[in-house]
């Protein structure tokens, strides 16, 4: 009925339906392959940056390891605590790993987006189609409604799991994912700002547009650059507390909460749960570089024409965050609790906002045509302004710190 | 534009379709002898002399109502960010002017304490088990002869 009142499907519709269902399949089956070689990646890498060996026994370099492991948890004994919610317990996993799988289908895995006519139209057995499972017009939006969605997950799996390690574990999650949600927003918006549209597909057009060029050096159209980098940083503190990452995995902090929010799920329940964790590390990898970094359009350079070198430069600009997530776990030390809360509500969402309203002011100068003093009159008041707010904010915080030793020294006497 | 739409269907369904095989393939593979430990909640091996808290901290509900303001901020943003152009420096103004709005009642919530978290500086706090007169010089216990009442050698035994 839906695809009946679809122009889309109009005309060849079952060849349309299975290039449709071809790219859902390959979607699916490569997510489920680059879970496995992440793990491995990042066991390997953290053992070489720690100065051991790792997994070597399973496959060439250990590779199958993770299938390995995947193949044991088949095996292992699945327990519903007698405490648990077992309608909420059995609903968490699932809650967790379908919006992972679903986030990456928006996001553009390749296609050629250089030169003039550079739209990232693939042609796939005489059908054109973009290299994204889905370009849904909300786009970017689906990725928060997803995000959003996740941590459900968490939370029902913590609160169905009746024990106090998981309860704390979620409570403390939820808490966190929301208040960088809120951050990530609003970096999300300062890239909307620029794009003027929410499609992912407009945003990598956008991004191979030519930039400037200093003399014969161009310097591409990036968002990382044109927003300005402060939304680039506050996503990916913020995409690494989102994804409940070192060092910002006070969610499963092994000292205090055992292991967090799943801490009560055994088998294939907690690959589950485990999959989905490292699937999401993915799919944040790829959306920063979509939003940030130009996604499938990479700078023209000497390289050959084609739709595949789109999906080259791709996967090069993943596979550096890739790299630095687990970078930041090898590295970085685990945040307190109140510092994690400190940085989410009191330095990125005010420097987030103050940015978007500037990138706004600037746009809005763009399009009206204001003069070079006018910009400058802009930023300069607007920045001074935000001197003002932080000094308020600043104040607030100090206020609050000094009412609370005060009660404390009331209280001790 | 439904069409798109439908790739994400395909891919839900297939999703939830790969969760569900897995634990039915579980549920034929795996052993299945639950004892009364298994099943209990885990604390690290010693059994839960309490049952688990339904109440939490109201600073966690506090950070979730102060979420919903600013995740409606942000939903306002997003139009927005689409349509600024036709919205000219009258937008602009309007934009700013509620985010000076929201901003505002935000630095209130936190002048009144609402995300003060985590430990204090150290303050000192008066103990009844330590005098107040302790010093370096009082409790740390010198290693030698000095001091201690036993005549120090003059040097003749050398």
């Amino acid at each position: 009925m839906i695809l009946g009142l679809d122009p889309l499907y109009v005309g060849d519709f079952m060849g349309d339906l299975l290039v449709t269902l071809l790219k859902v399949v390959v979607a699916f089956v490569f997510l489920l392959i680059s879970v496995m070689l992440m793990v491995w990646f990042e066991r390997k890498l953290i053992s070489d940056m720690q100065n051991r060996i790792g997994p070597s026994i399973a496959g060439p370099w250990g590779i199958l390891q993770t299938l390995a492991d995947g193949i044991k948890l088949f095996f292992k004994e699945d327990l519903v605590p007698d405490n648990a919610d077992r309608f909420a317990f059995k609903l968490a996993p699932y809650l967790s790993l379908v919006p992972a799988f679903l986030v990456f289908a928006v996001v553009p895995l390749g296609g050629d987006f250089n030169g003039d006519d550079g739209d990232g139209v693939v042609t796939m057995f005489g059908h054109d189609t973009f290299l994204q499972v889905a370009d849904p017009p909300m786009g970017i939006l689906f990725f928060l409604a997803m995000s959003s969605i996740a941590i459900y997950g968490v939370m029902l799996a913590g609160w169905g799991s009746g024990s106090k390690y998981p309860l704390l574990g979620s409570v403390r999650a939820s808490a966190q994912m929301v208040s960088y949600e809120a951050a990530l927003g609003l970096a999300i918006a300062a890239v909307v700002l620029q794009t003027g549209s929410l499609s992912t597909h407009d945003m990598v057009l956008d991004q191979a547009a030519p930039g400037f060029s200093l003399g014969a050096f161009g310097i591409p159209n990036w968002n990382i650059i044109v927003t300005g980098f402060v939304p680039f940083v506050v996503f990916l503190i913020a995409g690494t507390a989102e994804l409940n990452r070192p060092p910002f995995d006070l969610v499963e902090a092994e000292q205090e909460l055992v292991g967090g929010f799943h801490t009560e799920y055994s088998s294939i329940r907690f690959a589950l749960f485990f999959l989905a964790e490292f699937m999401n590390t993915i799919t944040m990898s790829a959306v920063i570089v979509t939003l940030f970094l130009g996604g499938p359009a990479g700078p023209a350079l000497f390289l050959p024409e084609g739709w595949w070198i789109g999906t080259v430069w791709f996967f090069l600009k993943l596979f550096i965050f890739l790299f630095m997530f687990v970078w930041f776990r090898a590295t970085l030390p685990r945040f307190r609790y109140d510092q994690l809360m400190d940085l989410g509500w009191k330095l990125l969402i005010p420097l987030s906002l103050a940015w978007f309203i500037m990138l706004a002011g600037l746009r809005v100068g763009d399009s009206e045509n204001w003069s070079t003093t006018k910009t400058y009159a802009f930023v300069l008041g607007f920045m001074a302004f935000c001197g003002l707010m932080a000094t308020l904010l600043t104040a607030a915080i100090n206020t609050a710190r000094s009412e609370r030793i005060k009660a404390m020294e009331d209280a001790n006497g | 534009m439904l069409g798109q739409y439908l790739p994400l269907l395909a891919l839900l369904l297939l999703a939830a379709a790969f969760a569900a095989g897995s634990f039915i393939a579980s549920g034929l593979l795996a052993p299945r002898n639950p004892s009364l430990a298994k099943r209990a909640a885990y604390e690290c091996g010693i059994v839960p002399s309490r049952e688990t808290p339904e109440r939490f901290p109201v600073r966690f509900f506090l950070v979730a109502m102060i979420f919903i303001v600013f995740d409606i901020e942000i939903i306002f943003f997003y139009p927005y960010a689409v349509a600024f152009g036709g919205l000219g420096v009258f937008g602009l103004v309007l934009i700013m002017v509620f985010t000076f709005a929201v901003f505002e009642s935000f630095v209130y919530l936190i002048g009144n304490g609402a995300l003060e978290w985590g430990p204090l500086k150290q303050v000192a706090r008066p103990s009844g088990a330590v005098s107040p007169d302790r010093t370096v010089e009082t409790t740390i216990r010198r290693v030698g002869l000095e001091d201690r009442g036993i005549p120090a050698d003059d040097g003749q035994a050398a």
